[in-house]
């Protein structure tokens, strides 16, 4: 195993530099990383996101140094994840479940994203007013 | 109003931006990462949600041209959904619930095509052109409906998003009977 640094895109906080432990078919990263990017904390029951906590069942997910292997933590919730360690990159995704979830609850999700000169914007500072969402595209 | 560019720059989203007319007054935010796609469903552009005073969405995911530049081609009417929105901007007024109802949900596919798709777009920003187009081909393979997925990444792919490669996905998406989200015209075929 070897200290590597790899990039892990998020499409909340963008891309970020995390070290990694990295083999020719696995990389691990500490439990921080996992949880500010997804949400989920190890703790002694489990993985937990909110009132939510999965067993662990693969002994190989938590490696000597208390890390995470991130495709083991993936397969282990149902996550989409890419791990691309030959270019040194890493997504997680969330589950179509999960997504569904909070489409059902009816209620529109705040978000964060820059204006085109780089200022952040917060979709919930617009207050009590009615809003129109346009997404679109040069292409 | 907030306008969200499914861009990868702000290049790209400025010449836009900058010929609009009248100038936009409102946010004109960027989203190169797609999260408006992760959280709202959105599959195609130009889409348009309502969202009411306490953050309830009263309209999921509609197709809404801005105008009608390119009517002759997608068949929608752009002043239906103009009417629409001031009867429900100044007298509450919404479209019928048949035209409101339909589900924006996900499939477990189109999820790790979005992870695909974003691996692909930061190694194309790097210049990682053959590692990109892998993981932008599994992308596609995943979600060959989706708009956002085949026809966005097509500028990043170093191809062209007016092109041949957007003709053939197009002939598909029609062929496979225009899935997804409709448009707010219901006399358009989309």
């Amino acid at each position: 195993m070897a200290h590597a640094t790899i990039t892990l895109i998020d499409p909340e906080l963008g891309e970020q530099q995390v070290s990694a432990t990295a083999s020719a078919t696995s990389v691990f990263v500490s439990p921080d990383v996992i949880a500010s990017a997804t949400g989920w904390f190890l703790k002694p029951e489990g993985l937990c996101r909110g009132e939510v906590c999965v067993p662990v069942r693969d002994g190989a997910l938590v490696d000597e140094t208390g890390d995470l292997d991130v495709e083991r933590f993936a397969a282990a919730l149902g996550l989409p994840a890419v791990l691309d360690i030959e270019e040194g990159v890493l997504s997680i995704g969330e589950t179509a479940d999960a997504r569904a979830d909070v489409i059902a609850t009816g209620i529109a999700p705040d978000f964060e994203l820059p204006t085109l000169d780089g200022t952040p914007f917060r979709f919930s500072s617009i207050g009590r007013k009615k809003k129109v969402l346009v997404a679109w595209a040069s292409w | 109003m907030v306008s969200v560019a499914f861009d990868d720059s702000v290049d790209a989203a400025r010449e836009w931006f900058d010929a609009a007319d009248p100038h936009p007054n409102y946010p004109v935010l960027l989203d190169r990462e797609h999260l408006l796609g992760e959280l709202y469903g959105i599959v195609n552009v130009p889409t348009v949600i309502w969202i009411d005073e306490d953050d309830r969405i009263v309209r999921p995911c509609v197709i809404v041209p801005g105008d009608d530049l390119f009517k002759d081609f997608t068949g929608i009417d752009s002043t239906v959904h103009h009417n629409q929105l001031r009867a429900w901007v100044r007298d509450g007024v919404l479209p019928p619930q048949s035209e409101r109802e339909h589900a924006v949900v996900p499939t477990p596919e189109e999820q790790l095509a979005r992870v695909e798709r974003r691996v692909g777009a930061h190694l194309a920003r790097a210049g990682r052109t053959d590692a990109a187009e892998q993981h932008f081909a599994r992308a596609a393979e995943l979600a060959p409906m989706n708009w956002t997925i085949r026809r966005g990444s097509l500028p990043l792919r170093g191809e062209d998003p007016f092109g041949m490669p957007f003709f053939e996905f197009y002939g598909e998406w029609e062929a496979a009977g225009s899935p997804g989200y409709g448009s707010a015209d219901p006399n358009s075929a989309r």
